[in-house]
C-alpha cells in the first residue's frame, strides 16, 4: 500500500492533540463538579461503569479518526488489470530436434498442446503473435487479436532443419508494438521463447535478448526435453543426441528481464504457459482506494456515536 | 494523639449566613417541650441520687456581708453567738454533650441557607438550654480533623466556647470520614461516664458504623438527634447531564439526571436511607428533629419537639 498524499498523514497528530484536549477538558469539568452530598447514594444508584464502556465508544471514534486521516492520504493499492494494449509473441522452435519424443508425445507436439492452451488462457484483448522458425524465422504472425492465424500457424509447424534463436527473436522483436500510448506509456509487451536446443545458426541470441531488454521487452524462456532426448538421422545414420540447452535459455531471459523455466514434460509445460498467460496479459495497477478507507470511518464513526449515546448518554 | 486545637482545619464555607435570629423567648419555649420529650433529664428537672437537690450540708460557717439571711443557721448561731450560715452542696448539675457534624458535606444547602449554618444554630439553641441552671455543657466537632473537644463547662462559659468552636466552620472537602460521626459519639461515650444528656446534630450521612454506637449510648443517656438536611438531597431535578463531586472524599460521579428512571431510584434510594436512619434513631430511643435548610428551622425544631 502506497499513499497518494502521505503528508496528509499528520492529520494523525489530531489523535493526541485530541486527548490532550479531551483529558483537560475532563479536568476542567472536575474541577468544576457540583458539590453534592447526595453522591456515594447517587453512585450506587447509577451502577459501576465498566472500564470497557467508558472507553470503547472513545476508541472507536478515534479509530475513525485515523481512518479518516489515512484516507485523507489518499491510500494507493497495487491490483492486477487486464492489460487491454499487451501484445505477446510467441516464438516456438520447430527445428528438427523437436521431433524428439523424450517428452510425450513428442516435443513439438507438447510444444504445440500447451501453446494452444495458453492461447485460450490469455484475455481476447491481449495481441498475440507467432513466430515459428528452424533455419530461419519462417512464419510470422504480427500480434493481432484475431487468433485464427495464430492458431493456424501453431498447428502448421513442422520440425525441419536448424535452430536460428537470434533471428528468431530479432523478428518477433521487430513486429512487436513500439508506439507510445497516449498517456506516454510504453504497450506492454513480452516474448515467450520456446526452445530445445542449442542456437546453431544465425545471430547470437543473447546480443539480440540484451536488444530486447533495452527496448523493454522482457523474454521469457522455457527450455523443453530431456536431456538424453535424441533424433533419428544423424549425419551417419543412427541417433543424434539433441539435449536443451538451458544456459543460453537462462541468459536470454536474464539480459532481457524475463524469466527462464525448464521442462521436461507436457503437463509442467502446460502449466508454466498458464502461469506465464495470467502473467504477461496483466499489469499492475495503484488503485486508489480511499472509498474504502473514508467507509470504514463513517462506520466507526455511527458505531462510536451510537454507543456513546447509548450507553453515556452523549458523544464520546 | 496529637491534640487538635478547635478550629483547625476548619474554614467557614462560601454561602454561609450564619443561623439567623435565635430569639431568647423562643428557647424558653423550646425548654418546656424538650423537658418533656428527654424525660426530666434537663437541668432543675435531674433528681440525683440520695439527698434532694440543694439539701445537703456542706459546712457552716460566719455570716459574710452579703450572704443571704434565708441561710442563716439559727441554731449555730445561738451556740455560738455569731451569725452562721448554711452553705448546701450544689445541686448536681448534669452534663450534656452537644455533637457537631463539621464534615464537608454539611456546608451544601440550596434553600435558604447551608446545612451547616442551620446545624450550628441547632447546636447553639441546644446549648442554651443544656446551660440552664448551671448545666455543664461539653462539644465535639465530629468529622473534623482530630475531632477537637470542648470539656463540658457550665454558665457563659459554655455558650462562648460552643459560639467560638462553631465560628470555625466545617472541614474543606475531601477530609470526610466514612465513620466520622460514630468515632465522635465513641468518644462521647466513653468521656461521659455519667448518665446525661447527648445531642447530635448531623446530616447523618456519613454513617458507618453509628448504628450500634448509637443504640449503646441510648442506653445510658438522653439522646436528642438532629438530623440536617436540604431538599436538593431528597430527589434530582432534571438538568440533563451532570458531573457532582461528593464533598466528604471527593469522589465524582457524573449521571444523566435526564434519565428519569434513575431520579426515581435515586429518591427510593434516598427515602430508603432516611427510613433506616429513622429505624435506628428510634431503636436508640432518641429524640429525632428533622430540620430543613428551607424555612425556619427554629420553628421546625419547636414542631419536631411538639410531636408525638
Amino acid at each position: 500500500m502506497s499513499f497518494g498524499s502521505p503528508v496528509a498523514l499528520l492529520a494523525l497528530l489530531a489523535i493526541p492533540a485530541l486527548l490532550f484536549a479531551r483529558s483537560a477538558a475532563r479536568a476542567r469539568a472536575r474541577r468544576n463538579a457540583v458539590r453534592f452530598p447526595g453522591v456515594p447514594v447517587l453512585a450506587e444508584v447509577a451502577g459501576h461503569e465498566t472500564a470497557w464502556r467508558r472507553v470503547l465508544p472513545l476508541g472507536l471514534v478515534l479509530a475513525a479518526l485515523a481512518v479518516m486521516a489515512v484516507a485523507l492520504a489518499r491510500p494507493q493499492t497495487t491490483v492486477a488489470v487486464p492489460d487491454e494494449r499487451a501484445s505477446l509473441m510467441l516464438v516456438l522452435d520447430a527445428s528438427r530436434s523437436m521431433e524428439a519424443i523424450d517428452v510425450d508425445p513428442s516435443r513439438l507436439e507438447a510444444a504445440r498442446a500447451a501453446a494452444l492452451a495458453f492461447l485460450d488462457e490469455i484475455p481476447d484483448r491481449v495481441r498475440v503473435g507467432v513466430v515459428g522458425y528452424s533455419d530461419r524465422p519462417y512464419t510470422v504472425v504480427r500480434p493481432s487479436l484475431d487468433r485464427t492465424a495464430t492458431d493456424g500457424t501453431i498447428r502448421s509447424l513442422e520440425p525441419l532443419g536448424g535452430t536460428a534463436t537470434g533471428d528468431a527473436l530479432q523478428a518477433a522483436l521487430e513486429v512487436l508494438p513500439r508506439r507510445l500510448d497516449a498517456a506516454g506509456r510504453r504497450p506492454a509487451t513480452a516474448i515467450v521463447l520456446l526452445s530445445d536446443g542449442q542456437a546453431t545458426d544465425g545471430a547470437d541470441p543473447v546480443a539480440v535478448a540484451r536488444r530486447a531488454g533495452s527496448a523493454r521487452v522482457p523474454i521469457y524462456t522455457i527450455a523443453l526435453g530431456t536431456p538424453d532426448g535424441v533424433v533419428e538421422g544423424g549425419p551417419f545414420g543412427g541417433v543424434l543426441p539433441v539435449p536443451p540447452d538451458p544456459q543460453t535459455l537462462a541468459e536470454i531471459a536474464a539480459v532481457s528481464g524475463g524469466a527462464a523455466y525448464e521442462v521436461d514434460d507436457a503437463d509442467r509445460l502446460k502449466e508454466i504457459y498458464q502461469r506465464l498467460g495470467a502473467q504477461l496479459s496483466t499489469k499492475r495497477e495503484e488503485r486508489e482506494i480511499t472509498a474504502g478507507f473514508a467507509g470504514a470511518a463513517l462506520v466507526l464513526l455511527l458505531v462510536g456515536a451510537l454507543l456513546g449515546a447509548r450507553w453515556q448518554g452523549r458523544l464520546p | 494523639m496529637i491534640e487538635h486545637r478547635i478550629g483547625e482545619g476548619l474554614h467557614r464555607p462560601p454561602g454561609a449566613q450564619g443561623p439567623g435570629p435565635i430569639p431568647p423567648a423562643l428557647v424558653q419555649g423550646l425548654a418546656l417541650r424538650l423537658e418533656q420529650r428527654v424525660g426530666g433529664l434537663l437541668p432543675g428537672e435531674h433528681r440525683a441520687a440520695g439527698a434532694g437537690s440543694g439539701t445537703e450540708l456542706s459546712q457552716i460557717r460566719p455570716y459574710r456581708a452579703g450572704d443571704d439571711p434565708r441561710s442563716l443557721d439559727a441554731a449555730a448561731s445561738a451556740r455560738t453567738g455569731e451569725p452562721h450560715v448554711r452553705e448546701r452542696v450544689p445541686e448536681r448539675v448534669l452534663t450534656s454533650w452537644i455533637v457537631v457534624d463539621v464534615s464537608p458535606s454539611m456546608a451544601f444547602g440550596t434553600a435558604d441557607r447551608l446545612k451547616s449554618d442551620v446545624a450550628h444554630g441547632a447546636a447553639r439553641v441546644l446549648a442554651r438550654l443544656a446551660g440552664r441552671g448551671g448545666g455543664r455543657v461539653g462539644l465535639i466537632l465530629a468529622g473534623a480533623p482530630g475531632m477537637p473537644l470542648s470539656p463540658p463547662r457550665g454558665g457563659r462559659r459554655a455558650v462562648l466556647a460552643v459560639e467560638a468552636a462553631l465560628g470555625g466552620g466545617v472541614a474543606t472537602d475531601g477530609a470526610g470520614r466514612r465513620d466520622g460521626l460514630a468515632a465522635a459519639l465513641d468518644r462521647v461515650g466513653r468521656v461521659a461516664q455519667r448518665p446525661g444528656f447527648v445531642a447530635i446534630v448531623s446530616d447523618f450521612r456519613d454513617v458507618a458504623g453509628l448504628d450500634r454506637v448509637l443504640s449503646r449510648l441510648g442506653h445510658r443517656h438522653a439522646l436528642c438527634c438532629v438530623e440536617v438536611h436540604d431538599p436538593r438531597e431528597a430527589a434530582l431535578p432534571a438538568v440533563g447531564r451532570v458531573t457532582m463531586a461528593d464533598p466528604e472524599t471527593g469522589r465524582i460521579v457524573t449521571v444523566d439526571t435526564s434519565d428519569a428512571d434513575l431520579r426515581a431510584r435515586y429518591a427510593a434510594a434516598e427515602r430508603h436511607r432516611r427510613g433506616a436512619l429513622q429505624q435506628s434513631f428510634r431503636r436508640a430511643r432518641a429524640v429525632h428533629l428533622d430540620l430543613s435548610t428551607q424555612g425556619d428551622w427554629l420553628r421546625a425544631m419547636g414542631g419536631g419537639l411538639a410531636r408525638r
